[in-house]
């Protein structure tokens, strides 16, 4: 019985530290900048493309293989310094303040403009690049075997959630996003340039999603399409968790990603409607997701 | 001091304030009075630049202040305490004083000095430090409000009904720290508006009446 249940635990929890890294980053901007982004999962898929165009040169190039470690959080660095600042001065500063209809239709165009790009850059062929994977090989734990690779996401899920609750509760930037996301506008009275900090808050949401896509091209590779699929999933962790929680998100995304297990070991014509499923369980018991509330804003 | 020029600011097209004329200057205490909707807050929101201009000119030292962002504003020294508190509930008194120190990169001896200064006036406030904002009562608030717009305020001070709500007992020892305040910042510029005029006799030094948007006959209070 526990043979096959840690198995099953495993590869729900590796699962759901990819979503986690998008959703988290989702509701962080929401929170901040109170906007739905529906081009987020975007950010997702660019990360993994760069990191796998950035992991296939390294192997080609002969350098040292191990270096394809900082190359993923290079990917992702990268992704959110260019793209960050960029798209949220020229875009979505626009939509601040705006009905949610305009929201939806500037971030779903930005999303529409990003697909193309991958498109156009990265072109249409799936993009493998495992060598991280085949690098950390496997561990033998009680007759079963477990991909080490899949250990380290569950491990870096767990350092980012704790990392980013240290960031938001003990740094000045931390303090002052909170601050931000609870009163925006006396915040900006004294003294808070909310400006600096919407962008610092969508950059880091940038971030944390191309990280997510980044981790997640040893295991899966790149496709078309990714950012689509990626996007529904984290908005129905945001939506189960509830919209601007972190710590709620990490709990989603674990019931996510072990639903979607469960549904592949027992319920393989399920897979893909099984967070749908959850979503759908938990909003008709809890309209406002797990830790969600209409009334206070916290971070 | 701080100038306020023909301002005028208009909110879904109705004219709120209208050609706004008047100055605050050091020391002085000034009452801004007014019936509710008359446009006491929206004043200071406009000062704060909490809501744009639609005409005139707003300067503090002969430098446009109505051209700066709020947040540069409360950078050069003007400090806000709105009506309705508005503390972050989940930081301490404490961290919610410190905030504008943090929002401005004040350095430690500076922070220490205001905040020291803060507790000095507010001696509850230093009591309390540690609870969270949002486990303060209504007119504890207040007092942490009054706190935190001080620790932004070197040259002006505004203070949007301070005494709305505040138990009889609360309102005087609020005036009373008002008093002290004028005493250990003599070149502070104050304004407060009330409902009521009353409550202000003893520390205004100038009132202005507001109605309908538009400032009235400028009066020295009754002393």
């Amino acid at each position: 019985m526990l043979n096959a249940i840690v198995p099953l635990v495993v590869d729900g929890l590796a699962n759901a530290a990819l979503i986690f890294f998008v959703a988290v980053g989702l509701t962080l901007v929401f929170s901040v900048l109170r906007i739905l982004n529906v081009a987020h999962g975007s950010f997702y898929s660019i990360g993994a493309y760069v990191a796998a165009t950035i992991g296939l040169w390294l192997v080609s190039s002969g350098l040292n293989p191990w270096l394809s470690f900082p190359a993923l959080l290079l990917a992702a660095a990268l992704v959110a310094a260019l793209m960050g600042p960029l798209i949220e001065r020229t875009l979505i500063h626009w939509t601040y303040g705006k009905g949610e209809a305009v929201q939806i239709l500037v971030t779903f165009g930005l999303f529409l403009i990003l697909e193309d790009l991958q498109r156009i850059v990265f072109g249409v062929r799936s993009i493998y690049a495992d060598t991280p994977m085949a690098l950390l090989g496997v561990s033998e734990i009680g007759g079963i075997i477990y991909l080490n690779y899949q250990l380290l996401l569950i491990g870096l899920a767990v350092v980012v959630l704790i990392g980013l609750r240290l960031f938001i509760r003990h740094t000045r930037y931390g303090k002052l996003i909170s601050a931000v996301v609870e009163d925006r506008e006396v915040s900006e009275a004294l003294g808070i340039n909310t400006r600096r900090i919407f962008m610092l808050a969508f950059t880091l949401g940038v971030f944390l999603a191309a990280l997510g896509g980044a981790l997640a091209t040893p295991t899966t590779g790149v496709a078309p399409g990714l950012g689509a699929e990626t996007m529904v999933l984290a908005f129905a962790v945001a939506a189960i968790a509830g919209l601007g929680q972190v710590e709620g998100a990490a709990v989603a995304a674990v019931i996510v990603g072990i639903a979607r297990v469960l549904a592949i070991y027992y319920f393989p014509a399920l897979d893909a409607v099984a967070p749908y499923l959850v979503m759908l369980a938990v909003l008709v018991i809890w309209p406002y997701g797990l830790f969600g509330s209409t009334s206070t804003r916290r971070i | 001091m701080l100038k306020l020029r023909d301002v005028n600011v208009a909110i879904a097209g109705v004219r709120v304030l209208r050609d706004v004329s008047f100055t605050l200057r050091p020391g002085i205490c000034t009452v801004l009075i007014g019936r509710n909707g008359a446009g006491k807050t929206t004043t200071l929101r406009a000062i704060m630049g909490l809501v744009p201009l639609t005409g005139g000119a707003i300067t503090l030292e002969g430098e446009a202040l109505h051209t700066q962002p709020s947040y540069a504003r409360a950078r050069l020294g003007v400090g806000y305490a709105p009506e309705d508190r508005r503390l972050i509930s989940e930081f301490s008194v404490e961290e919610n004083l410190l905030l504008p120190a943090l929002a401005m990169k004040l350095d430690a001896a500076e922070r220490r000095r205001r905040l020291d200064e803060v507790y000095s006036l507010l001696p509850q406030l230093a009591e309390m430090r540690k609870r969270p904002g949002g486990a303060t009562s209504g007119g504890q608030g207040k007092m942490v409000a009054l706190g935190r717009a001080l620790m932004v305020a070197q040259k002006v001070v505004m203070l949007d009904e301070p005494f709305q709500g505040l138990a009889p007992a609360l309102a005087q020892d609020y005036a009373k720290t008002l008093a002290e305040l004028r005493k250990a910042h003599e070149g502070l510029a104050l304004l407060i508006t009330e409902s009521s005029p009353n409550l202000l006799d003893s520390i205004a030094d100038e009132t202005l009446s507001i109605e309908r948007g538009a400032i009235g006959a400028e009066a020295p209070a009754p002393h």
